[in-house]
């Protein structure tokens, strides 16, 4: 029976991917552009993204408020040794802050802000050995505790060593550990799969607890049944919470700021107005070349040569190199191929952003 | 950012919450309570689900009652006796590769142990070609994922080492190209010599052999996955391996899942280094009965599962993964949440150390029967018998139904199911009138009926009726062992025991008169006595399954013992993210049961959350999305409220000339672009879309299609 429904799903997702794609094809795809819209400007836009009014601030309150009910549970399976992996849509940042200062109070609880796009996990590792070692040194003040002192420094000790330090058998007690809170594990900080397997070995140290949260559809692929099964033992729990992307957002671009027209006008405009007026008019010959042939792959650098020895802008092939060598290093100018075997210079704008940018600098 | 600035910040984390959100780590807090002390009443304060007084005294003297407590050594039970089994069913390889490693290593030292100098010189001095040979064992998996041999290869390594050698295990991250041969070396060098080393030289661990090594040892290297290595590295590294192996006798272990691995993966020129030993492990099917026997059938920790369960565990099993770790895992978290559940479920605690003290008491002790109320008590202990008769007779049913090769998981779920053994009691009280009493001369197939026709059990018990006398005898031994502790049962199986003796000195004789001719030589009423012979063993095997074969659903006070709740197993086991996010999404009313949005219909209302109508709006689209049409469509929702009814059923995204109420107007243009940008960095954020590309800058693209 339920290979059955397993394949009627398979196929039920086939068949929407393929309507979908069809849905693309055949129907004339709009060709509107992004630019017909009057998009404000992106200083105006942050500011206002960071006013938008909530919807269903209430509700939404009291759906986090109602997941409270669920945290013995989640501390008992933390004790008896599982992870916690938190999904559903809405930012689970709060929520698991929650949890883990209201409920967690017993345990060491180190945060990692997976959202985040540079995080050096050996940093992480060198923090929680050093808590767990601090959390020894105060349990025994005996001298029966055997810590060997005259150890290297946890910084300057390599990955593994770390991890074994992590993995020690707690000699009296089972249940003192140190709880990682990882928000977006599949973060962009944290998703290649070396860093994975380094939270998965941290995962299965015995001081060690995991809560986690993921967003992405696919994280799952992250793993493998090694990681999942033996290491990271999750628990799932859905909790979506529909609370703003807030801070897990905040690093990405804005899609009606990023990549149009405007915005790469603007900066080219600024990088040019601080260059000298000859390189302007260097810029402005090949900008009317190629406003003029449009269906050109760009403009010969010989050409270009010509044109700027008439009108007094380069003396020498040097002179103008130097200029293209400004232009390229800030991307306002890029080299190919013509057809016929030459290089070619052109400007990696559209036709109308262009003509913005020829008014800016005129 | 170093570890003490991060832990600084995190001493004012309360103020700072916005500087901790870009710190890439922070600590939150410190263990609040003093460990040391308080502990235990501590955690029983915190999960305080049993129904016992929560007094100190109570806390002190009988910590079982703390329901983490009770898992822990319910679950510890469970544990310890999979990891035996387990054990067990590789007890055979292990021993057959000892004594393989301990051949090698003759043959390797037989050409003369070289002198410390010769030995820790860092270039080998050669004696002759043969000496290169590396003895490599290579162990067949049966299994297409190495997760479940991990543990294997963990045990096969202290195994050897308790038959004296020095063992290492190496796997393939270990011999990952990024790491290289040195990666593999350092990991050595960890092992055997416990200190990481910046420079590693393979002279290293021949020296520290020659010094430290027990020279009656060899060296083993466990690789455990060798497929899955890099090719380039363990070439390099089994080369290297064998120009070393006259100065240190090193024999190398490989984990493979086909035979012809080796050649695949190596070039010829290190194949013929290798000197290959072919062993096999158990196979997956052998190992998942074992466990299921140890962990469900035998009631060794007091837990069990109810008959939904069994039957999820066992579809999951087949149509998941087919990893024996997925099947223990899941169990695991059947195991914590019943004790985080059911609050009387600690009492198994209790009953879990009962059980190792003595395991043939049935009877609780009076010393537990005390502390919990007296009616529970008896019925806990009718619970632990009538399990204990259930467990046996179902592995009866197992013994006889191996013939047929019937799986162990396939029979509990059917073993476990209330309903069967429902019908068949109450259809036994209707007829006799009473409901316990093993009468042999009932028809058997009262009991069968209502069996499913093709179901593991009847499978089993026709087995026994076509089973030759041999195995059948074997059968009924077998059978004597399993219910030695249940005197009834004892008693019937007994009884069979003279009459087969009988029938296998008949056939004995006859084997020894007539080999060849022994079917023909038959009489007829030789064979008629033995068909009675098996009909009586499979009556009485009916009986059984009628009379003892009580499903713990069916026993009062099941509950404590027994977990049922599919559903939770279900949801902890396996999150289904790329269909819950998008139902989160599309359904979010669900959740967060507005009054405003209810009256929707799969349209998109004003008072949705922005990511909700984006995403609504979203499916109107194929695999491209327009962002000038999907904004404008945005905005005709957010501008018009009313636009409801009238746009229903039409999907054309672009808004119909229509007198705007000025009201929204005054909406800036700007915070609506910033509505759509916040809600396309959510649904990129869940990888629903993807950003335009500099191919096609005007358009997303959708990325999950379908729940």
């Amino acid at each position: 029976m339920e290979i059955n429904e397993g394949d009627d799903d398979e196929f039920g997702f086939s068949r929407n991917y393929f309507l979908a794609k069809e849905l693309g094809g055949s129907a004339k795809k709009s060709t509107r552009k992004l630019s017909d819209i009057d998009l404000v400007d992106e200083q105006e836009l942050r500011i206002a993204a960071a006013n938008i009014e909530p919807k269903h601030e209430k509700e939404i309150d009291e759906l986090m408020s109602s997941y409270k009910t669920l945290y013995p549970r989640w501390v008992f399976e933390l004790r008896c040794g599982f992870g916690l992996l938190m999904y559903g849509f809405g930012s689970k940042k709060a929520l698991i802050e929650d949890f883990a200062s209201t409920a967690l109070t017993e345990y060491s609880v180190i945060v990692i802000n997976g959202y985040l796009q540079s995080i050096n996990i050996k940093q992480v590792l060198i923090a929680l050995a050093e808590l767990v070692w601090n959390q020894l040194r105060t349990k025994r003040k005996n001298p029966s505790g055997n810590l060997s002192t005259g150890q290297q420094p946890f910084n300057s000790r390599s990955m593994d060593d770390l991890l074994a330090f992590l993995d020690e058998p707690q000699a009296e007690e089972n249940d003192g550990f140190i709880c990682i809170v990882v928000h977006n594990i599949d973060g962009p900080g944290l998703r290649d799969s070396e860093t994975q397997q380094i939270l998965a070995r941290l995962a299965s140290c015995s001081r060690i607890r995991i809560v986690a949260s993921i967003d992405h559809v696919n994280a799952t692929l992250l793993w493998d049944k090694k990681m999942v099964h033996t290491q990271f033992n999750w628990c799932w729990y859905h909790v979506p919470t529909f609370a703003a992307y807030k801070v897990e957002g905040m690093f990405f671009p804005l899609i009606l700021a990023n990549g149009n027209t405007g915005q790469g006008a603007k900066t080219a405009a600024l990088v040019l107005l601080s260059l000298t007026p000859n390189a302007q008019s260097v810029f402005r010959v090949l900008a009317e070349y190629q406003l003029s042939h449009p269906d050109e792959e760009g403009m010969p650098v010989e050409n270009l040569y010509t044109t700027c020895r008439e009108r007094f802008l380069a003396s020498s092939q040097v002179t103008l190199n130097s200029h293209l060598i400004e232009f390229k290093d800030h991307e306002l100018v890029k080299t190919r191929r013509h057809s016929d075997g030459q290089d070619c210079l052109y400007i990696p704008l559209t036709a109308e952003a262009l003509e913005k940018l020829l008014l800016e600098i005129s | 950012m170093t570890a003490t600035k991060a832990c600084d910040s995190a001493s004012t984390a309360p103020e700072s919450s916005a500087n901790d959100n870009i710190q890439p780590f922070y600590l939150l807090h410190k263990a609040s309570t003093p460990r040391n002390s308080g502990r235990k009443s501590a955690a029983a304060r915190t999960i305080d689900l049993s129904p016992s007084k929560p007094s100190s005294s109570t806390t002190t003297t009988n910590p079982q009652f703390d329901p983490h407590k009770a898992f822990q050594s319910v679950w510890s039970r469970i544990d310890s006796a999979i990891k035996d089994v387990l054990r067990d069913v590789n007890t055979n390889v292990f021993n057959e590769i000892h004594s393989w490693v301990r051949q090698s290593f003759l043959a390797v030292t037989s050409s003369g142990v070289p002198t410390f100098a010769e030995a820790t010189k860092s270039f080998p001095i050669l004696n002759h070609a043969t000496s290169k040979q590396l003895f490599t064992g290579l162990v067949l998996i049966k299994n297409m994922e190495f997760v479940d041999d991990l543990l294997t290869f963990e045990e096969l390594g202290l195994f050897l080492k308790s038959h004296a050698c020095h063992v290492a295990n190496l796997s393939s991250l270990d011999l990952s190209t990024k790491n290289g041969v040195g990666g593999c070396l350092r990991s050595l060098l960890r092992q055997f010599l416990t200190v990481t080393l910046d420079a590693v030289d393979i002279s290293i661990l021949a020296s520290w052999y020659r010094e430290y090594g027990n020279p009656n040892s060899p060296v083993i290297i466990i690789v455990e996955d060798m497929e899955r290595c890099s090719r380039s590295v363990l070439s390099d590294f089994i080369l290297m391996l064998s120009e070393w192996v006259v100065k240190i006798p090193m024999i190398l272990i490989m984990g493979v899942t086909t035979l012809d691995a080796p050649k695949t993966v190596l070039p010829s020129h290190v194949l013929q280094q290798l000197c290959p030993s072919k062993f096999t492990l158990g196979s997956p099917a052998e190992r998942m009965d074992a466990v299921v026997e140890a962990a469900l059938v035998r009631w060794c920790s007091g837990f069990s599962i109810g008959h939904k369960v069994a039957v999820f565990l066992r579809n999951y099993f087949l149509n998941h993964d087919g990893t024996l770790a997925s099947f223990i895992r899941a169990l695991k978290i059947a195991c914590a949440q019943h004790f985080s559940i059911e609050p009387l479920s600690s009492v198994l605690g209790l009953l879990a150390e009962e059980d190792s003290e003595d395991e043939r008491v049935l009877a609780l002790s009076s010393g537990m029967a005390a502390q919990i109320d007296s009616n529970l008590a008896s019925c806990l202990t009718e619970l632990k018998r009538s399990q204990k008769c259930w467990g046996i007779v179902v592995m009866c049913l197992y013994k006889a139904g191996k013939y047929s090769k019937v799986q162990l998981l396939d029979l509990l779920c059917e073993a476990l199911d209330p309903d069967i053994y429902k019908s068949i009691a109450s259809d036994t009280r209707t007829r006799s009138g009473k409901g316990f009493e093993i009468s042999s001369s009932s028809n058997h197939s009262m009991a069968q009926q209502y069996l499913r026709k093709d179901g593991p059990i009847s499978q089993a018990i026709e087995k026994v009726r076509d089973l030759p006398a041999s195995p059948l005898s074997q059968l009924l031994k077998s059978w004597e062992n399993l219910t030695v502790d249940i005197l009834e049962i004892n008693v019937k199986v007994k009884e069979l025991q003279p009459m087969i003796k009988l029938e296998e000195g008949k056939s004995l004789k006859q084997d020894f008169t007539d080999l060849a001719k022994r079917h023909t030589s038959r009489t007829a009423a030789n064979i008629k006595e033995s068909k009675t012979i098996n009909e009586k063993a499979a009556t009485l095997l009916a009986n059984l399954v009628r009379d003892f074969m009580r499903p713990i659903e069916c026993i009062p006070f099941h509950e404590i013992a027994c977990f049922k709740d599919v559903e939770k197993l279900q949801s902890a086991l396996t999150g289904d993210p790329r269909r819950r996010i998008q139902v989160d999404l599309l359904e979010f009313h669900e959740f967060l049961r507005c009054k405003c949005c209810s009256r929707s219909c799969n349209i998109p209302l004003q008072s949705m959350p922005d990511t909700s109508i984006m995403y609504t709006l979203a499916q109107e689209h194929g695999d491209l999305i327009n962002l000038h049409d999907w904004f404008q469509s945005f905005k005709t929702i957010v501008m018009n409220p009313s636009s409801k009814c009238r746009r229903k059923g039409k999907q054309s995204s672009f808004p119909k000339k229509r007198k705007e109420t000025n009201e929204h107007e005054n909406k800036s243009e700007s915070s609506l672009q910033a509505r759509l940008c916040r809600a396309v960095t959510e649904l990129q954020i869940t990888g629903l879309i993807r950003m335009p590309s500099k191919r096609r800058p005007d358009f997303v693209q959708r990325v999950a299609f379908g729940l």
